[in-house]
């Protein structure tokens, strides 16, 4: 299994999700919407969660992954799984 | 000329050339449309009864349209090294054009081309493919 | 053995886009093995010419693709029971991330597909793979997602633009 990072760094999470919805690392904010500020589907949202996951080493319900619609709710998100294995 | 084979059957209309612009340094942009007619092989088995242009045959339009439009004179001999990202916005269906915009991006040893396919009721996909310069590998 | 009875039950595409020919293995939900010969009798090489030289027979490259996300869709599909592929729901190629090409395919070649799911959800897979002849990969794919969408969804609205009312090719059905 490729090694999975454990520490959880704000900014680091921010490359991947933009690198991902192919967006500037700098228009996304934690707070902005990925699918009302940056118009991405939920085939491309959903992609998003799963790198996350694998990126992460970390398993999400269907519904927590529908509940990621930003950077902030992802790094909650994260942050939660990561202190809970 | 046109790779001979090809899935789609389509001739390639090329409404601008890559062409680098001088002035402004941006990167060559190309244009090119296709119409997708009935008789188009794909769509006997995609899906009978139920006719929809297949994804991958959408990537070959922008494949086909970057071997005509490739910049260079004599024009570059492409080989396609990588579907980098395609996402699919909307369907395309028998008798429906097309309007490819292609971006094209020097990259080591050969070409990086993101495209947007139009169709007749709005965006239809973006493509982003990686080219070497040259002979197959 | 799967037969080929099971591939073209499984999914819906017809000649000449059913481009599998036999599932080897497949741990449903999980993985698939999956073969498909490349031949100069498909319709894609009707048009060349007898002087052709090896390189211009490649197989292009978006049908390796199809068909490695034929063999991703018999593995999607034997999620579902019902088994009639268009019952409703149509299975869609929703996107594709870095698929790499590594040497071309030629008639003759046996494409091996291997699929193994990255994500299973109620309405959407992701997956990752190769593609591999005679045990060498020419094809890898780092990411593929198809989506599962109801059929009607995707009837096309009446294209202001064309003058006839329904759009050709589209039977309400």
């Amino acid at each position: 299994m490729a090694s999975t990072e454990t520490v959880l760094d704000k900014e680091d999470l921010r490359a991947t999700v933009a690198q991902v919805v192919e967006v500037d690392v700098d228009e996304i904010h934690d707070d902005t919407s990925l699918v009302d500020d940056l118009g991405v589907d939920s085939l491309m949202a959903l992609e998003v969660v799963v790198v996350l996951e694998k990126k992460y080493g970390v398993r999400m319900t269907e519904s927590e992954l529908k509940q990621v619609t930003s950077l902030q709710r992802a790094y909650d998100l994260l942050a939660a799984k990561l202190r809970t294995p | 000329m046109p790779t001979v084979v090809s899935p789609v059957r389509a001739p390639v209309h090329v409404l601008a050339e890559a062409v680098a612009d001088p002035t402004t340094g941006a990167a060559p942009r190309s244009v090119t449309s296709l119409v997708l007619e009935t008789q188009e092989p794909v769509f006997r088995g995609h899906y009978p009864g139920f006719p929809i242009f297949p994804g991958v045959c959408l990537i070959e339009c922008v494949h086909r349209s970057c071997l005509t439009t490739a910049p260079g004179t004599p024009r570059a001999v492409l080989t396609l090294a990588a579907v980098e990202s395609t996402r699919f916005l909307g369907a395309v269906f028998p008798g429906d054009r097309i309007v490819i915009e292609s971006t094209w991006t020097a990259i080591s040893d050969g070409w990086r081309v993101t495209a947007r396919i139009r169709g007749d009721r709005g965006d239809v996909a973006a493509v982003r493919l990686r080219y070497h310069t040259g002979e197959a590998g | 053995m799967t037969s080929t009875w099971t591939v073209a039950h499984r999914l819906p595409h017809r000649y000449p886009m059913l481009l599998v020919d036999r599932v080897v293995t497949a741990v449903p939900g999980s993985e698939i093995v999956a073969l498909k010969a490349v031949t100069t009798n498909e319709p894609w090489y009707a048009e060349v010419s007898g002087d052709a030289r090896d390189g211009d027979l490649a197989y292009p490259a978006v049908l390796l693709m199809e068909s490695w996300a034929q063999s991703a869709g018999i593995l999607a599909a034997s999620r579902s029971s019902d088994g009639d592929p268009l019952s409703g729901d149509v299975m869609l190629f929703g996107g594709a991330t870095e698929v790499r090409f590594l040497h071309p395919v030629l008639p003759g070649d046996v494409l091996e597909h291997r699929v193994r799911v990255v994500r299973l959800l109620s309405d959407t897979m992701i997956f990752e793979g190769e593609c591999l002849v005679a045990g060498r990969p020419v094809m890898t794919v780092e990411r593929m997602v198809m989506a599962f969408r109801p059929a009607q969804t995707l009837r096309p609205a009446p294209s202001t633009t064309s003058d006839s009312g329904s759009p050709a090719g589209t039977q309400e059905d």
